[in-house]
């Protein structure tokens, strides 16, 4: 019934692995078939020439705001940004109010993506209730639920202890812990990253030590319980060689880096404006050109925006007063094809499909014939961040004004377009121009 | 143009600075017509407490013959949820020219000044800056010493923690000084270093070269905040007592922001010292307060020559 043909892209699937031009035929929310000159019948016919056809990126690591932030965002403007960013699908952290710690607040955000229809949301659950680091989720209800994975993002789990028992009776469930690595101790009331510019400043700063004694203590802790840990975010040298280490002696661990971290360094925090505030903080250009390296070396799995909207006059408050973060979702193509332009095509398609599919353990991150019909159509066509422009609600980034190369053409969920011709499906375009929260 | 605004030392260049200390001099030297900045509606926005800062302002604000309202801390509606963009608005709406302000969080004047159509003065934000009081400083050490090229100075204690150091450093610097921090490594991290400047562990090394040196406040709640174990601990490597006075060069002068803590960064001694200046820097910040006035609402001469906005 329902057909599309994806007409002369570059197919680039890493878990094929298949890198040539070719025609994509989709039916009925599968891929049915790839090959050359294929015949479009009903089929609608989509020109992808000059494009690249992926299997649908995944975020990972986004903050929808919903229980509890609406006016920061929704599950149904976070999803709309997402499918304008060319993700399929997202996975959306727990820290919001309440905190998804329940099997009833996962299904509602299940439902509420259902509503919205248009890009997959996967629920991370808390590993503590209520984010609070003192006692253990539900992990196997909350997997019956539908929880992909399990994090207390936004916060490190403090005890070590408490970590340790989480870790070892959800070892057998299904999902990932994420570790958010930032001691607060270390990190105290900082709000940028320690350094030669935090002290220019007169600025409070985190030391790359908050997050290295985190990632080695929870790289550890996935040693000892055998549970698959993925550290979020990384953002300090010191990190990925902890990860390397870990790896070396046979421990599990994955990891996801963000594009501001490969791409921003705290030597450009401007003018006590909030807009580069974020947890954990932009580190030295030092920082960020050892986590290049790490993406080229491959140990960095996935790419992962940290898409945490907020209000415009939130990240208006003075620096110790705004909240930390970003939009991310809407730019993040962009960004990392800007921070890695020599990135082979199948490894920049791999950290933001085919590896955080297996990370998670969900659907997707192929476009091998029967696979669910997700997919990402992006291309190298130079653009300029607009923030009031975005579908978020979360009108604040780092890279306002900034000119990309790279960015999503059209975006498939389940064999439909959700995104085409700059316009998200259902969406008026003329609403974009707004500037907050209706 | 937009109004020019103080935020910190390196709002000026080097001629700026040499001719705003020129014009302190001249007060200093003889008294303006006190009406420099006739009908000009200053505002004193303190978000802290303020004594020595606070007066000084007043006094210089007065003998310019400016129009002078002060909000005390907590009068401000930025306290009510207000955004500093509207208090800007506010202000310059009912015909402010001018802000002086101080505020504990780092950046607060430079936020003012993205929003105000007027001029904004810092009277100190946070650990970031604190212009108006480096600018003393250096016309202190320019009436000692008559050039501040190739002077020695030293800052020692919570290098960290002050705003009077980081604006010192910058004027010292424009201005040819050789400056050297000197501190324990939780007030004076390794990575403070800049073009320019030496860090120095030992003071007793520094005294025998200096020729002034800035003692900078040792607050007691970084003994409880362990980034220092006792008081008597920091005297023995850093206050300045008769044993350390005794080593300084003749014609040193020794300097403090205030307020100081006797028998914490300086024993009794310090008093009694030839070179202590601590009465001239209070002395000299109404007169810097007054060109500072006086140039950013007058114009610069090094700047903009007859371009200036209003005569006096």
């Amino acid at each position: 019934m329902n057909a599309i043909l994806l007409r002369g892209g570059r197919v680039v699937d890493p878990s094929q692995p298949l890198d040539a031009v070719r025609d994509v035929l989709l039916r009925d929310g599968r891929v049915a078939e790839i090959g050359e000159h294929l015949e479009a019948g009903d089929a609608d016919v989509f020109d992808a020439s000059n494009c690249v056809v992926a299997p649908g990126f995944i975020d990972m690591h986004v903050h929808l705001r919903e229980p509890g932030h609406t006016h920061k965002e929704t599950i149904a403007t976070g999803s709309a940004a997402a499918v304008a960013g060319g993700f399929a699908a997202v996975a959306c952290m727990p820290n919001t109010e309440p905190a998804l710690d329940s099997p009833a607040l996962v299904a509602e955000v299940l439902r509420l993506t259902r509503a919205a229809d248009l890009a997959r949301v996967h629920p991370i659950a808390a590993i503590t209730r209520g984010r609070a680091g003192k006692e253990l989720a539900p992990y196997w209800l909350l997997h019956d639920a539908g929880a992909v994975a399990f994090s207390d993002d936004g916060f490190a789990v403090r005890s070590a202890r408490v970590l340790r028992q989480a870790a070892l009776y959800a070892r057998d469930v299904p999902g990932v812990f994420i570790s958010h690595c930032e001691d607060d101790d270390l990190k105290g009331d900082a709000v940028m990253n320690e350094g030669a510019r935090s002290f220019e400043l007169g600025l409070a700063g985190s030391p790359g030590l908050a997050e290295d004694v985190l990632v080695a203590r929870d790289v550890l802790i996935g040693g000892d319980t055998k549970k698959p840990f993925h550290i979020a975010h990384v953002s300090t040298a010191r990190s990925v060689e902890l990860i390397r280490f870990a790896r070396a002696a046979d421990i599990g661990v994955t990891c996801e880096v963000t594009p501001h971290h490969l791409l921003l360094g705290d030597d450009g925090f401007a003018n006590f404006r909030a807009d580069d505030k974020v947890n954990p903080p932009l580190r030295s250009p030092g920082d960020a050109a050892a986590l290049r390296a790490a993406v080229r070396d491959g140990t960095i799995d996935a790419f992962a925006t940290d898409h945490a909207p907020h209000a415009r006059e939130e990240k208006a408050q003075l620096l110790g007063e705004a909240p930390v973060g970003f939009s991310g979702l809407e730019t993040a193509l962009g960004a990392y094809a800007e921070a890695l332009p020599d990135l082979p095509l199948d490894r920049f398609v791999a950290l933001l499909s085919t590896n955080p599919a297996r990370i998670l353990g969900v659907p997707g991150g192929t476009l091998a014939v029967g696979a669910a019909a997700d997919l990402t159509i992006f291309a190298d066509r130079p653009w300029r961040v607009d923030a009031n422009a975005f579908y978020s609600l979360g009108k604040n980034t780092p890279f306002d004004g900034r000119t990309f190369a790279r960015r999503a053409v059209a975006t498939i969920v389940g064999g439909r377009f959700a995104f085409r011709d700059g316009a998200v499906r259902g969406q008026d375009p003329a609403r974009r121009s707004r500037t907050s929260a209706p | 143009m937009a109004a020019r605004s103080l935020l910190d030392l390196d709002d000026l260049s080097s001629a700026e600075i040499t001719e705003l200390l020129a014009r302190a001099r001249a007060f200093h030297a003889a008294p303006p017509p006190r009406t420099l900045l006739r009908d000009v509606c200053v505002v004193n926005l303190f978000f802290e407490a303020s004594t020595r800062t606070y007066t000084s302002f007043a006094i210089a604000e007065a003998r310019v013959g400016a129009d002078v309202v002060a909000l005390p801390p907590g009068a401000s509606s930025l306290g009510k949820g207000e955004t500093i963009a509207d208090t800007a608005l506010t202000l310059a709406a009912m015909g402010v020219r001018a802000i002086v302000t101080r505020h504990p969080e780092s950046g607060f004047p430079y936020r003012l000044a993205e929003s105000f159509d007027g001029h904004v003065i810092n009277a100190g934000d946070g650990r970031h800056a604190h212009p108006t009081q480096a600018l003393l400083d250096l016309l202190t050490l320019q009436m000692e010493f008559g050039t501040i090229a190739g002077l020695r100075v030293a800052l020692v204690g919570d290098i960290l923690h002050s705003r009077v150091a980081r604006s010192n450093v910058f004027g010292l610097c424009a201005l040819g000084a050789e400056v050297t921090l000197v501190g324990p490594p939780t007030l004076l991290p390794d990575a403070m270093v800049c073009a320019g400047v030496r860090i120095e562990r030992n003071l007793d090394r520094v005294l025998p070269e200096a020729d002034a040196l800035m003692l900078l406040r040792i607050q007691r709640e970084r003994i409880a905040s362990a980034v220092l174990p006792s008081l008597e601990d920091y005297a023995r490597n850093y206050r300045l007592d008769a044993r350390r006075l005794a080593m300084l060069r003749p014609k040193a002068i020794v300097m403090h922001p205030g307020p100081y803590n006797r028998g914490v960064e300086l024993t009794e001694d310090v008093f009694a010292f030839p070179g202590w200046r601590y009465a001239q820097q209070v002395s000299h910040g109404v007169y810097v307060r007054m060109a500072v006035l006086d140039l950013l609402v007058n114009g610069f001469e090094s700047a903009r020559g007859a371009e200036r906005v209003r005569s006096a």
